[in-house]
């Protein structure tokens, strides 16, 4: 474990070897990335099963000094920061290994990886910071690359604006964030983690300033998990090339806000206005982010509002007190979210780049492994048993009763069902019914190096749960809360039967949309008739993207054109009086300097008379 | 060699190109843009070598020289004798100002080899001695030779810009002589009060009376100096709103001249305000520390607001050196280590960061004739290379992690937290404005379809690739080791901060 902070070290090697011989090594690019990622895997493997058995590992060194502050930089391997290590090399390396396929004959093949380099070690410097400020930075940074490679095509105007809205958004969280750890670190004098918790649970930092930091934390965490109201970035996002979708915006970076408010959940347990700000977002988010997933025909934007609403699971998970709920959901979502996206890569890559599921269909006879493990994606997210996502929704509903917000517990119960419902129609859409497109012929299933990745991920997505399931044990739950009683008990007890109405939930979704797209009994606007404006309205995702192009981007705009009219009108305005008052001036000396003689003599003459005048009033000199 | 004769070595030995150029034919343009380049080096290798000296744990103060050179007195005999010295000397912050100097002297020398187009000799000349007036105005120990070496800034400056620069480079030209003028007369009544009260311009002996309780200036004439100060080098700085002189530089000087003039010359407003404003009169400066925060956060949002409306990248660049010296006042106004460090880093990083905004702006220029934003969409197709620079570039300006732009920032504001953390919580909305003038401004020229077919672009090549290279290199090595700033600082910012009680 001592060696743990050469894992994120190699993604790095790689990045700088890709960017300086990465244009001669053109396609043979995707080696070093590839190998790279692996042996970041391979030590990952080997920390977390070390962590097993041994006591967390943290070493620091001294980066900034500042009079008699001490900044430090390290890394630490606790439980939380083993098991990140892990998913994010796991997926990164699968990710390199199928972008080879699937990037195969861009022109830009080296820049990708490249980017993908970038990313995946600021992601694995992100999750072994012991320290919030080591955090924010790598937080940023991971943000760069997710920048970097959302707008990989540069060309098209659509990746150009939703790289700049995905940075810019998510830099309005960062500032919550960047204000909290200040505030925070002149609570606590100290940017560690182990200090702040140390400070707050003395009850050294009022409560008040407790909620408040935790709030703008949670800020930061908002922004970059794509919780309303800073969602809206996360589904433009998918203008990126599909991996790097599996990749940053399900697997990875997007959990990242989800895992920073687990890192710093003991502060967050000190504030019950906090745990209940963020349940209620999470919950809200959820539920809202699902009901636009039902009726948009891009498969990669319902998988990114299903992205948005998981991760909405998750944020509710925590806020009801349930850790090992937030975290569990965390990791099974990134096995069976990346196999969702690399799946709907592998659909857009056998249909020619249509991402339109009105323009597919029938495509379970070619695609003999791409439609099982999509159908295996789908079963995980609906939370059908006996898959992973079953056992982790299961421990986040459990959590939330027993966390007491009987009227959250029940949207999240309604957004499983959304759930169950737009992944089948995803499903049956894409994979049932006569194809719809052009070109049926070109229609093949992908190379090796895409189907090795999603068939790991498959597996996962079926097995991951059973790390921690109430019929054989909590393993997971039990070791992450292990030596740290405040994080709450491994394993959330909940009653019976809300197992049975998870699955009656999704199992119904499921059949509804089955009764929809897959046996068509029931039209297909049946809703979208029934409902007409409010299909319009889901369909605009709220219209929420109007709403901020009105306010926030016209006010900005406002605010700039009136430093305009001041920096114009009254700065220029007042420079121009002064050079003016001074020219007029220099004009009057000009003119009496005019060289007539006459003049001179009249204006001598003038005065010799107002001289007699004073003379003559005063009587005599004056005194 | 002789330690006490290095820094005279150092400032002046620009002077001995201007010698050797003026032997060399107006044609020869080979050999004036050699002798030009090469008589920076010296420079940059004594101010280079200095810093590592002072790295092995040598003492700065063996650099320090003093000559006697101007006497007087009055008829009485008994008056005391009004001396002005020929002192020079360095300290921890001194040093990094002068190593940024002739790094980007060197740097921007190199710039003029590829943009400058006519005149070379003439160009250099001036250049040369721009650089010995920038040089001498950051190791000059009194105030009536920092005066001499700060004129000496402003004339070569105004010949470069009146006579290299485009289209209204006249006007320009005029109107930065006029403001800069108008403040160095400022300066000079403070500096002449300063020695009339107390015989002295010496920096050090100042601070040490002005601290004494029995010295001889009045409190509310302190101020009224420190006010003076805050207004004469807040033209150079500048501060909102008397930067109007300043946009028209950005715009209309050659680039290898405003790499020199945003990069060097708007940092002698800084240096200026941390090193005489708050080290001679630190209470006073503590008296005013909640105006000067205000403007700085004025100073931070007027310019990214303004910055996010222009059509031309160059008055972008211009704006968001207005936005950025904000952050350097805020950082100031905290008055306390964390933010004056921040305001120095600041001061040091805006330095290198707008000197390669520059530059590339520059390059840009050369190969298209323009730099409005839409004029350039799609640029990353013809110039990848370029395009990637000006975007690690851009990346720097908003203060991305891991560069020198973040931790100069984040110093900043963790100061100004501390002491007006409302103030400096408004202050953040500039952290948002910076990203989105920033990338609606760098997108916008690279990304995109490319709106015209470039005739002839050709992506960087051979010498361009000096100075880029080096400023990444040195952004990054302060953003991932800020050390490398911190530690000369360290003894330079006590001596400050002693007078802060803090």
């Amino acid at each position: 474990m001592e060696n743990a902070w050469l894992i994120p070290l190699f993604p790095l090697v790689s990045f700088v070897i890709l960017l300086l011989i990465g244009k001669q090594l053109k396609e043979r690019s995707a080696y070093v990335g590839i190998l790279a990622t692996f042996v970041s895997l391979v030590f990952s493997i080997v920390v977390l099963f070390q962590r097993f058995f041994e006591p967390t590992y943290s070493a620091k060194f001294n980066w900034l000094t500042i009079g008699d502050l001490h900044i430090t930089a390290g890394f630490e391997v606790n439980q939380l920061n083993a098991l990140m290590l892990f998913i994010v090399s796991l997926v990164s390396f699968l990710v390199h290994t199928y972008s080879k396929g699937y990037m195969h004959g861009d022109e830009r093949f080296s820049v990708f990886y490249v980017y993908l380099g970038l990313f995946t070690f600021a992601m694995l410097g992100l999750v072994i910071s012991p320290n919030l400020l080591q955090t924010y930075i790598f937080w940023e940074l991971v943000g760069l690359g997710s920048f970097l490679l959302i707008g990989f095509y540069f060309y098209k105007e659509e990746a150009k604006a939703a790289a700049k809205k995905a940075f810019i958004m998510t830099r309005i969280g960062d500032v919550g964030l960047f204000i909290g750890m200040i505030l925070l670190f002149w609570q606590t004098k100290s940017f560690e983690y182990s200090e702040i918790f140390k400070a707050v649970n003395a009850g050294q930092v009022s409560g008040t300033m407790i909620t408040l930091t935790a709030i703008l934390i949670f800020v930061g965490a908002v922004g970059k998990s794509g919780q309303f109201p800073l969602h809206s970035w996360l589904p433009d996002a998918m203008e990126g090339p599909t991996p790097v979708s599996a990749l940053i915006h399900a697997a990875t970076m997007v959990a990242a806000g989800v895992y920073l408010v687990a890192a710093l959940f003991p502060l967050f347990l000190a504030s019950k206005t906090a745990l209940l700000t963020i349940a209620i977002i999470g919950a809200f988010t959820a539920i809202f982010a699902a009901s636009i997933g039902l009726v948009q025909t891009d498969i990669k934007r319902v998988l990114a509002y299903s992205t948005v609403s998981q991760l909405g699971y998750m944020m509710f998970a925590l806020g009801s007190a349930g850790y090992v709920a937030g975290v569990f959901h965390l990791m099974t979502h990134a096995f069976f979210k990346a196999l969702l996206f690399l799946a709907a890569g592998s659909v857009i890559h056998a249909v020619g780049g249509n991402q339109d599921i009105e323009k597919m269909g029938g495509l379970w006879k070619k695609l003999k492994l791409t439609g099982p493990l999509f159908l295996i994606g789908t079963l995980a997210i609906s939370g059908v048993p006996l898959l992973s996502g079953f056992f982790s929704k299961d421990e986040i509903l459990a959590a939330a009763w027993e966390g007491g917000h009987p009227i959250l517990f029940l949207l999240a119960l309604i957004a499983a069902f959304f759930t169950a419902f737009y992944m089948f129609r995803l499903f049956f859409l894409v994979f049932t019914g006569e194809f719809r497109g052009k070109d049926e012929k070109h229609v093949h299933e992908s190379p090796g190096s895409m189907t090795f990745p999603m068939i790991v991920l498959g597996v996962l997505a079926i097995v991951g749960g059973y790390v921690n399931t109430p019929w054989f044990g909590s393993y997971l739950g039990d070791w992450l809360v292990q030596g740290n009683a405040k994080l709450g008990s491994g394993h959330a007890e909940g009653p019976v039967w809300i197992q049975l109405a998870a699955t009656l939930f999704s199992l119904g979704g499921s059949f509804f949309a089955w009764l929809i797209y897959g046996k068509r009994s029931v039209s297909r606007d049946w809703l979208s008739g029934k409902g007409g404006i409010l299909h319009t309205i889901l369909l605009n995702k709220y219209y929420i993207d109007e709403f901020y192009q009105m306010t926030i981007v016209a006010i900005s705009k406002g605010i700039s054109y009136l430093f305009r009219f001041i920096d114009v009108f009254l700065v220029e305005g007042l420079v121009k009086l002064v050079t003016s008052i001074i020219q007029g001036l220099g004009k009057l000396g000009a003119k009496l300097q005019s060289g007539q003689v006459q003049t001179y003599g009249a204006v001598a003459f003038l005065g010799l008379a107002v001289l007699v005048v004073i003379f003559a009033l005063t009587g005599g000199y004056l005194r | 060699m002789n330690l006490h004769s290095i820094l005279s070595i150092l400032v002046f030995s620009p002077l001995a190109g201007i010698v050797v150029l003026a032997f060399v034919p107006k044609q020869a343009e080979k050999i004036c843009k050699l002798v030009g380049v090469l008589f920076t080096l010296p420079a940059l290798f004594l101010s280079l070598a200095i810093y590592f000296h002072y790295l092995a744990g040598k003492n700065l103060a063996d650099f320090s020289v003093t000559h006697s050179w101007i006497q007087f007195r009055g008829f009485n005999v008994q008056e005391p004798v009004f001396s002005v010295a020929y002192e020079l000397g360095i300290n921890g912050f001194q040093l990094l100002l002068v190593v940024l100097t002739a790094v980007v002297a060197t740097l921007s020398a190199i710039g003029a080899v590829r943009f400058v187009k006519k005149e070379w000799k003439g160009y250099f000349m001036l250049f040369l001695l721009l650089e010995t007036g920038m040089l001498g105005v950051f190791t000059a120990e009194n105030l009536i030779l920092f005066f001499i070496f700060f004129e000496v800034t402003l004339i070569p400056t105004f010949f470069l810009i009146g006579k290299w620069g485009y289209f209204e480079k006249e006007k320009a030209a005029f109107s930065f002589l006029l403001y800069n003028g108008f403040g160095s007369a400022i300066l000079l009544i403070v500096i002449m009060i300063l020695f009339a009260k107390t015989g002295t311009t010496n920096i050090e002996m100042l601070r040490k009376i002005v601290a004494d309780p029995s010295d001889p200036i009045s409190g509310s004439l302190k101020l009224g100096l420190l006010i003076s100060l805050l207004i004469a080098f807040g033209v150079k700085l500048p501060i909102f709103p008397l930067h109007s002189w300043m946009l028209r530089v950005h715009v209309q000087a050659p680039p290898s001249v405003v790499m020199i003039h945003s990069g060097i010359l708007l940092k002698i407003g800084a240096y200026g305000l941390i090193r005489f404003g708050m080290g001679i009169f630190p209470e006073q400066f503590k008296m005013l520390a909640t105006l000067i925060a205000v403007l700085g956060v004025m100073n931070l949002l007027c310019g990214a607001f303004l910055a996010f409306i222009q059509t031309d990248f160059k008055m972008v660049l211009a704006y968001s050196s207005i936005s950025h010296m904000g952050i350097v006042l805020m950082g100031m106004a905290a008055m306390n280590q964390t933010g004056v460090q921040g305001a120095i880093f600041q001061v040091i990083s805006h330095g290198l960061i707008s000197a390669l905004l520059f530059f590339i702006v520059g390059v840009l220029y050369e190969r298209t004739d323009t730099s409005f934003i839409e004029n350039l969409g799609g640029l990353a197709k013809g110039m990848p290379l370029a395009a990637g620079f000006l975007l690690a570039a851009g990346m720097a300006s908003l203060g991305l992690p891991g560069m020198s732009g973040f931790v100069s920032e984040f110093m900043a504001f963790m100061g100004l937290f501390k002491t007006l953390p409302w103030l400096a919580a408004v202050g953040t909305i500039g952290i948002i404005m910076t990203a989105a003038y920033v990338l609606r401004a760098v997108l916008g020229m690279t990304f995109g379809q490319a709106h015209r077919e470039f005739t002839g672009v050709f992506d960087l090549k051979g010498v361009e690739f000096i100075p880029v290279l080096v400023l990444v290199l040195l952004i990054v090595l302060i953003g991932v080791f800020p050390s490398v700033l911190s530690s000369p600082l360290h003894s330079a910012l006590e001596t400050i901060l002693v007078g802060l009680g803090g």
